[in-house]
């Protein structure tokens, strides 16, 4: 697998990266998206959930413009992390979940929920309550309440957090910044957001179902319950597309690539990538990893250079 | 063979007193880094302003200081073929350290409390089993060995009663590029050597945590620190600090799933702060710091990109990132404190460790 060069490069004329225009084209806007369909979620005034799965849809749809983003009010608290608790190999969600089922209900009051655990909350929580695979011990209602009340809260905190964090990262290596102490580091930040997106696409998203040829874990695919997989995939790519496009013009070849790639994805016709078991599904899997890995390459070939940055000196090295 | 002239400069620097960390500015930290082209050596003051700085011919991993002269051992990055020792004032490479054929030096090393003997961390270079290699620091020549008891040693330290502590890291690597190659079957542990090499005491992990490389560690009195690498899915929620009192058995700390997964299930460097209150570990492949209390209970996860070293203030911890920084660190947060155009390399070394 190609890695970037490990070292800082800090170019003589770099072009103008413009972490305004991804502060506020990408980031807030998608936000307040996040914010808005998450308040509506809370809203709904039924734990029919048939009426619940579609307003459930919405937020999981608004939530991946803005779930590559790790970093600022989004890492706090690990609300982040609440929000889409994924990949949970060890079912530490269901465990915890079914804790809070069956113990002290007071725990579902809204102050207390959110010292839950990260694993028993946010959309992976609601989807085990939405789209059970299993019978639940007891009626979901209460905590389907607490699950989405928590997950607006988290939404709104993100969204106010950014009022202040936007600035920070605009105003990078301003006097009285310590936060960025110099204007790179804030590229070097949405950078490094741009590239572990698409490696978590390609390595997790796809690489966790796809196992190995001889041991696929179709289970493992993300948000297979309510058939959102592919669609993660796909929404994944346009929010990364987006920032790129935001950060810095004149890319072509990594717009070409991630082109290419959600034309693979659209060709897929395969929603929870069940594919992965059967060796021609397999293969338009595999092709599609591979594409994303290649706009992975041509993100360091293309904005490296024109940010002046690279990724870390350390992070890439190991000891 | 050694001209007349350098056999007379070598008997020279060996007959001299050797020059004191005072002339050399009296540093409190070492560091490697990356200066534009060139890789470098600083001494820092505690706030991590630049002292000295002696240029290094090629990028170093870690350092260890003489307890007395104005002397730093820098070593190789693995598979690590030499090692330099460097005089802190003039900026003179005084001994290039050779391991014995079939060995290689495996990142770290100590010196003793007199600064007599330098022990270093080395691996056979065919199946990885560990070795401390001994070095008598007249003029550094290599005086003997001792078995490390585990593959693949990476950090030791010495405690003040002169006893080593060893990380065992348990990785088998490929002497060539550092392949690892036993990632299924690794058992990585802890050992106790005596001042003389005996094997005092030995802790495993419990099965599940094999894959959890003990590789960094920080000492406060006689009590042992311990930061881990998850060879197994980032994903799993794994202890990344272990606390050891020789003759218990090793305590994991439990880190919230946010922290784990901020971590990337890595932690690269260790440092307790002065006082004992506080111990950090660092995670550049997750551009994050996790803050315990004295006893290992999870206080803080702080984030910045590329963060690694990590060494003791008086009350909190100091930490270098790649972007040239240094940060005081503590459970409420991040406090920059200095900043030069270096990207610091994995570890910084607290002169009076």
């Amino acid at each position: 697998m190609l890695r970037a060069v490990a070292f800082i490069i800090f170019v003589a004329s770099p072009v103008a990266a413009d972490v305004t225009a991804v502060v506020q084209d990408h980031v807030l806007p998608g936000y307040a998206a996040f914010d808005r369909a998450a308040k509506g979620l809370a809203a709904m005034d039924t734990c029919d959930i048939e009426k619940l799965r579609p307003a459930y849809q919405g937020v999981f749809d608004a939530w991946m413009a803005v779930a590559h983003l790790h970093l600022g009010p989004s890492e706090e608290k690990g609300r982040g992390l609440a929000i889409a608790f994924w990949p949970d190999p060890k079912g530490q969600g269901a465990k915890a979940q079914r804790a809070l089922m069956l113990g002290d209900p007071s725990v579902l009051d809204p102050v207390n929920f959110a010292d839950q655990s990260v694993a028993a909350r946010g959309l992976m929580g609601l989807e085990r309550l939405l789209y059970p695979q299993q019978p639940l011990p007891v009626d979901p209602c209460p905590l389907i309440r607490a699950t989405s009340g928590d997950l607006s809260r988290m939404a709104a905190e993100i969204d106010q957090g950014w009022v202040d964090f936007g600035q920070t990262l605009i105003t990078a290596g301003q006097p009285g910044n310590v936060t960025y102490l110099t204007a790179p580091e804030a590229n070097q930040e949405l950078l490094t957001q741009l590239l572990g997106g698409l490696e978590f696409l390609a390595d997790d998203r796809l690489g966790r179902p796809l196992g190995s040829f001889d041991k696929p874990f179709p289970m493992r695919a993300e948000a297979r319950a309510s058939g959102r997989s592919l669609r993660n995939v796909r929404l994944s790519l346009a929010a990364l597309r987006a920032m790129a496009v935001a950060l810095v013009g004149g890319i072509p070849q990594t717009l070409a690539a991630f082109d290419r790639a959600d034309a693979l994805a659209a060709k897929l016709d395969d929603p929870v990538l069940a594919g992965v078991a059967d060796p021609k599904g397999r293969l338009r899997i595999e092709i599609l990893q591979q594409a994303i890995w290649a706009t992975r390459d041509a993100v360091l070939a293309e904005l490296v250079p024109a940010l002046g940055v690279d990724r870390g000196f350390n992070a890439e090295d190991g000891d | 063979m050694a001209t007349r002239r350098a056999f007379l400069a070598g008997l020279a620097a060996a007959s001299m007193p050797g020059m004191s960390w005072a002339e050399a500015g009296d540093p409190t930290y070492l560091a490697a880094g990356k200066q534009g082209a060139d890789f470098v050596l600083h001494g820092l003051s505690v706030a991590g302003e630049s002292i000295f700085h002696l240029a290094l011919p090629a990028r170093g991993h870690a350092a260890t200081a003489h307890p007395n002269r104005a002397e730093a051992v820098a070593f190789a990055r693995r598979p690590g073929t030499y090692a330099l020792v460097l005089n802190c004032v003039t900026g003179a490479v005084q001994h290039r350290l050779t391991p014995p054929d079939g060995r290689q030096f495996n990142g770290h090393g100590a010196f003793s409390a007199g600064g007599d003997l330098l022990m270093t961390s080395e691996v056979l270079a065919e199946g990885s089993e560990g070795r401390i290699g001994l070095w008598e620091t007249r003029r550094y020549s290599r005086i003997g060995e001792w078995a490390s008891g585990g593959i693949g040693p990476h950090d030791l330290r010495r405690m003040d009663d002169g006893r080593i502590v060893v990380a065992n890291g348990g990785i088998q690597t490929d002497p060539g590029d550092r392949t690892k190659l036993n990632v299924d079957t690794m058992r990585p542990n802890l050992t106790l050597l005596s001042a003389a090499g005996a094997l005092l005491d030995q802790v495993e992990l419990p099965p599940e945590l094999r894959q959890n490389s003990i590789r960094h560690l920080a000492l406060a009195g006689k009590r042992v620190a311990f930061a881990m690498q998850w060879e197994g899915d980032l994903a799993d929620p794994v202890p990344l600090l272990g606390l050891w009192m020789p003759g218990q058995g090793p305590r994991l700390s439990e880190m919230p799933p946010e922290a784990v997964r901020a971590m990337q299930g890595y932690a690269g460097s260790i440092a307790i702060s002065g006082n004992g209150a506080l111990i950090a570990i660092t995670s550049a492949k997750g551009g994050a710091a996790t803050v315990f209390d004295a006893g290992g209970q999870h206080l803080a996860t702080h984030h910045r990109a590329d963060l690694s070293g990590a060494a003791a203030r008086a009350r909190d911890v100091i930490l270098s990132d790649g972007l040239g920084a240094f940060w005081a660190c503590d459970a409420a947060g991040l406090t920059p404190l200095a900043r030069a155009e270096v990207a610091w390399d994995n570890h910084l070394v607290a002169l009076r460790a």
